[in-house]
């Protein structure tokens, strides 16, 4: 049976029709509490605003797809004008939020790479005096990473010394190329740490999901359905499960009684029409944006501040990962167009503390190819490389063929990803004068890139220099921060056991409405520096099953 | 036929021949560029604003004057040149450039980096990790 046709079987609720669970968001954090709920036997409604994948969509193995996937599949909403996103208010922002409204969420254009965060995460208030501890601990959430993995179908290989030793992924790590090796070389002259990449690509295949094929469109959607989207690895499965998903359904309230607790909400569905969702638990999925949007819009006049908020932290200490990222060419040919496109190795030499180097926590770095000839050229397309005051004709003419010559092909691309310190200061707030397709406001991001950042990055470039010239660069490319980098939304609805000062306690329910839950990065009390994917599916999952096995103890309307 | 010759102008000074490498107008025609605003019809109307403008001064100062006073318009014709130049058969066989290409493996196959010793020296270097129990 198709996942359509499971699709139309498990068609809407009736009107009146009181569900367990109604999950906004169908995106990773989402599809785990799905899938593990219904498979409980627990009814659940998903409300997601964009809609299926449709992978013929996907421009990869097409001649047209550097011209195609600049628009359609941009990661930017604003740039991608789709009317199944909301915009974003971007003019108070140093850096831009990324995301993706579908069946899959934002990980339909992201890069795969997936990495658990690090012991030390978990304790940075403890190890580094900084930011806060989080409520439990790297051991704590193992057991569901490792489960996580299992039902993503990740390919990596064990035995990091970065790590503290796990099992085996479920399958062989894929091949690094010519790229990886290159940018091991120079680690390796360093005496620096590196590792190959892990990623949410299975190289066998799995379920839904076909083996890789290296085609290195993973940013712009999978063609070949190889890339770990929950529309492939979660949603047949929760679909046969009971599970009923509605698509094109815009969340704009989460309603409460008089008691304060949550008893449904109110979407806008394909039609333009108001409908209510009544449900006895509500669980936001909505990511580091939308979920404080949600918030902040709903609670009535009886929460002038937004639902959930008597802490007052709805929507602050948004983290989006400050972003570097070097270009380095080599004489030699090192197919830089082939994948996967997250990471071939990763390096996390520089991820913990050191404070003789004049900031705290680190970076981890993930080395990709650098993609086709428009990507490379630095002319357009990839704005990254070009200076605001650069001349046009340094980009063009006998300049372009120079430079697509030099870099296409030969290049290589060290990510630097940074870890962000969490300030009240920036945050999700809602827009006064921009609104969605639906009238709805939007949000807007307050965000100053601060100190610690900026010098964390610059030492990181540094290295990274050192270490691409080791291994033989003949030009290299710099871009800091990334304005379009923020693929990482996190911390807007920070968890803690204080209600004073958080939004969430440990397993996702709100302190002010204990059957309103988050299970989105939003919880998140610190932002680590690496992707966060694997730790978003992992944090719903154990919030899930403990929802599951406290299920007769949960407070309802 | 004037649009054209003028799209055709601007096209040849952002990519001339160089090398071995064809000018714009040697191996893309219109029609070429037309399909390739029908991809992206959201650079339709910069696009005609780009090669609508008066170029009696010189296409240089023209690119130059619409790169500072319409981006929209620089961005429209540069992205369609260039994504158009790229997408050409020739062009891309002169650069060895497959496309977006199926590879083949075997995930079973032995890394290099494990019998070279590569990888070896990372672990050799021990524990990066710090550990928290107890914390």
């Amino acid at each position: 049976m198709t996942v359509e046709i499971l699709a139309q079987r498990n068609a809407r609720p009736g009107r009146d029709e009181e569900v367990d669970v109604v999950i906004v968001g169908a995106g990773p954090s989402g599809s785990v509490a799905a899938l593990h709920l219904a498979r409980a036997g627990i009814s659940v409604v998903v409300l997601e605003q964009g809609e299926w994948p449709d992978y013929d969509d996907y421009t990869g193995a097409r001649p047209e797809h550097e011209l195609v996937s600049t628009k359609l599949w941009h990661p930017n909403p604003n740039v991608r004008d789709n009317p199944n996103d909301y915009p974003v208010d971007t003019s108070t922002t140093d850096i831009n939020p990324l995301m993706f409204a579908g069946v899959g969420g934002s990980a339909t254009l992201y890069g795969a790479q997936w990495m658990h965060f690090l012991p030390s995460d978990f304790r940075v208030r403890s190890m580094d005096g900084v930011a806060e501890d989080w409520p439990f601990t790297y051991e704590d959430l193992l057991p569901y990473q490792l489960e996580i993995e299992r039902e993503v179908g990740v390919s990596g290989l064990s035995g990091d010394p970065a790590f503290p030793p796990r099992g085996a992924y479920p399958f062989p790590a894929l091949p690094i190329g010519s790229v990886g090796l290159r940018g091991a070389l120079g680690m390796e002259k360093m005496g620096w740490h590196w590792w190959p990449g892990s990623n949410a690509i299975p190289s066998e295949k799995f379920g839904e999901l076909n083996p890789c094929v290296r085609r290195g469109t993973c940013l712009t959607g999978c063609p070949e359905g190889a890339k770990s989207t929950t529309d492939r690895s979660h949603w047949p499965l929760a679909l046969k499960a009971g599970a009923r998903l509605i698509t094109r359904a815009r969340v704009k309230e989460v309603e409460t009684n008089d008691q304060g607790l949550a008893t449904g909400v109110v979407y806008i569905d394909a039609n333009g029409r108001e409908r209510r969702q009544r449900a006895k638990v509500v669980i936001l999925c909505a990511n580091g944006v939308g979920t404080p949007r949600l918030l902040l819009m709903s609670g009535g006049s009886s929460n002038p501040d937004g639902l959930a908020n008597s802490s007052g932290m709805v929507g602050k200490r948004l983290m989006m990962h400050p972003f570097a990222s070097v270009l380095a060419s080599y004489e030699d040919p090192l197919d830089s167009w082939r994948g996967p496109f997250g990471q071939q190795v990763y390096s996390l030499e520089f991820y913990e503390t050191d404070e003789s180097r004049g900031f705290v926590r680190g970076s981890k770095w993930n080395c990709m190819p650098s993609g086709g000839p428009v990507g490379v050229s630095g002319a357009i397309g990839s704005k990254v490389y070009v200076a605001e005051e650069g001349r046009f004709q340094d980009f063009w003419g006998a300049n372009l063929h120079e430079n697509v010559a030099r870099r296409f092909g030969h290049s290589l691309i060290w990510g630097i990803v940074g870890e962000d310190l969490p300030e009240e200061s920036n945050q999700v707030v809602l827009s006064k004068d921009l609104v969605d397709s639906d009238g709805l406001p939007a949000p807007q991001i307050v965000y100053k890139v601060n100190e610690n950042s900026n010098r964390l990055l610059q030492f990181n470039i540094d290295r990274c220099l050192e270490s691409v010239r080791a291994a033989g660069a003949i030009e290299t490319l710099v871009s800091t921060p990334v304005r379009e980098s923020g693929w990482h939304l996190i911390g807007t609805t920070v968890m803690g056991d204080d209600p004073k000062r958080s939004v969430v306690d440990q397993w996702g329910a709100c302190h002010d409405v204990p059957n309103l839950y988050v299970m989105d990065a939003s919880t998140f009390p610190t932002s680590g520096a690496t992707n966060p994917t694997a730790t978003i599916m992992a944090v719903a999952l154990r919030n899930t099953q403990r929802m599951i096995a406290e299920r007769r103890n949960q407070k309802v309307a | 036929m004037a649009k054209e010759q003028a799209f055709f102008a601007l096209a040849d000074f952002l990519i001339p021949a160089h090398g071995e490498m064809p000018k714009f107008s040697d191996v893309c025609t219109y029609a070429d560029v037309e399909k390739s605003l029908d991809f992206r019809i959201d650079l339709k109307e910069g696009f005609a604003r780009a090669i609508a403008t008066d170029a009696s001064t010189g296409v240089e100062a023209h690119l130059e004057k619409i790169n500072k006073q319409d981006g929209e318009a620089f961005s429209a014709i540069t992205t369609v040149v260039i994504a158009t130049y790229y997408m050409n058969p020739r062009v891309r066989a002169l650069i060895g450039y497959p496309g977006q290409e199926n590879v083949q493996y075997d995930s079973k196959a032995t890394q290099i980096y494990l019998t070279n010793g590569s990888l070896g020296h990372v672990v050799a270097r021990g524990r990066k990790y710090r550990p928290t129990p107890g914390l």
